[in-house]
């Protein structure tokens, strides 16, 4: 159930595919194993995301690697019909973004994947990586304006 | 939202993720290594437990090596067999059942189609209704509970309206009533917990069950718990019908 996106957590947090998978394993098998410290109602979700992200985080530290991020978009589906050069000035737009993405702060990065590609709340962005929520909203929007002094704002 | 924002959220639906691997093999594996130590003070952290537990099962993981001893599946309800079941509390709390409220105001704000209580019972004592996501008829008996009947939306394969943990002394036992898909917990407790819309997860304390029946009837699934026979309990059933 939440395999998904545990591995996408990782997935942004390691960089890489194969330190990813390792850091879901670990990580489930740490939560399974610190249940104990599990705060009686609190969303399990978030929990589970952080442990996972600080395993992937920990790992891409130890293999020194960089932080960065390559994500690519797939071919675009579910748009209405658009004519092939609407396609194509989106797709192109799409992976201007992505890359932009990939070449930001890794904090800067971190925050916007969470909020924006995976779609987590304010509360739950700030349990996953460990900071608090005011400080996910201030930097959600440092992080937006740098994006934009990057790629420009949507011109439509 | 600003455009760049609304342009980030588009994106979510066309990233191109890695595939995601199937890692409920190994971590099962690993957890069948060495059984992790139960703290007894937190009943939600057995909760969690089961939730994962729940989460490697539905990926078929050998049981012999893991907690994880058996799995079945009927309605929106799940059942996973664990090792060792929690220690139970004892509190009669139903709210986590619903707020109280009258049969006809059930049906009316259920969300989804309710059937009446047994026509052979005399009314519920409470009616506790979560709409959308489940109705309950509770029968006291002084401050104990003789009978309890929820109802929930269940659709086959849904991962999570509602789990039950079970021991291994309980019997688990699949039949059908008229038909449709049915399960008969009997002979050990077992604890009954939710995954409520938010994420938040939460045992259903207010009552641990005597005998349990399931049956799924339509994608939505009828609980029927209590001090019961198969028999009184399958009959119970059949009387909530041909409204």
């Amino acid at each position: 159930m939440h395999q998904g996106i545990a591995f996408r957590v990782a997935y942004v947090a390691a960089g890489e595919r194969g330190d990813a998978e390792e850091a879901v394993q670990d990580g489930f098998v740490k939560a399974y194993r610190a249940l104990g410290r599990f705060r009686d109602g609190a969303p399990f979700r978030p929990w589970l995301l952080r442990i996972v992200a600080n395993e992937a985080r920990n790992r891409r530290r130890s293999a020194g690697r960089r932080t960065g991020l390559a994500l690519r978009a797939a071919a675009a589906s579910g748009d209405a019909a658009p004519s092939p050069e609407a396609a194509a000035v989106a797709a192109e737009r799409r992976d201007e973004l992505l890359e932009a993405l990939g070449r930001l702060d890794e904090r800067d990065r971190e925050v916007l994947v969470h909020r924006f590609l995976l779609e987590l709340g304010e509360e739950e962005t700030a349990t996953a990586l460990g900071i608090r929520r005011g400080t996910v909203k201030s930097r959600t929007s440092r992080a937006l304006e740098r994006l934009r002094a990057m790629v420009g704002e949507a011109e439509s | 939202m600003s455009g760049l924002e609304r342009e980030l959220r588009a994106l979510s639906a066309v990233v191109d993720w890695p595939a995601e691997p199937d890692v409920a093999t190994t971590v099962a594996d690993r957890l069948g290594e060495r059984p992790p130590a139960r703290p007894r003070r937190l009943r939600v952290a057995i909760v969690a437990v089961a939730l994962l537990a729940a989460l490697l099962a539905v990926l078929a993981v050998p049981p012999a090596r893991t907690a994880i001893l058996d799995w079945l599946g009927i309605g929106g309800a799940r059942i996973v067999r664990v090792d060792e079941l929690p220690p139970l509390p004892a509190r009669r709390d139903f709210d986590v059942l619903g707020h109280r409220t009258s049969s006809v105001a059930a049906q009316a704000g259920a969300g989804f189609p309710l059937a009446e209580p047994p026509r052979d019972e005399p009314a519920p004592d409470e009616v506790r209704l979560a709409p959308g996501l489940r109705v309950s008829y509770i029968w006291r008996d002084g401050d104990d509970v003789r009978l309890l009947i929820t109802q929930f939306p269940g659709r086959v394969g849904d991962p999570a309206l509602l789990k039950k943990l079970v021991g291994r002394t309980t019997a688990v036992d699949r039949f059908e009533v008229d038909g449709d898909p049915a399960v008969w917990l009997e002979g050990g407790p077992h604890a009954v917990l939710f995954v409520a819309p938010d994420g938040t997860i939460r045992d259903d304390q207010g009552w641990l069950a005597g005998n349990t029946l399931l049956v799924d009837r339509d994608g939505v699934t009828m609980r029927v718990e209590g001090q019961l026979e198969r028999e009184d309990a399958v009959e119970l059933v059949r009387a909530t019908r041909g409204r």
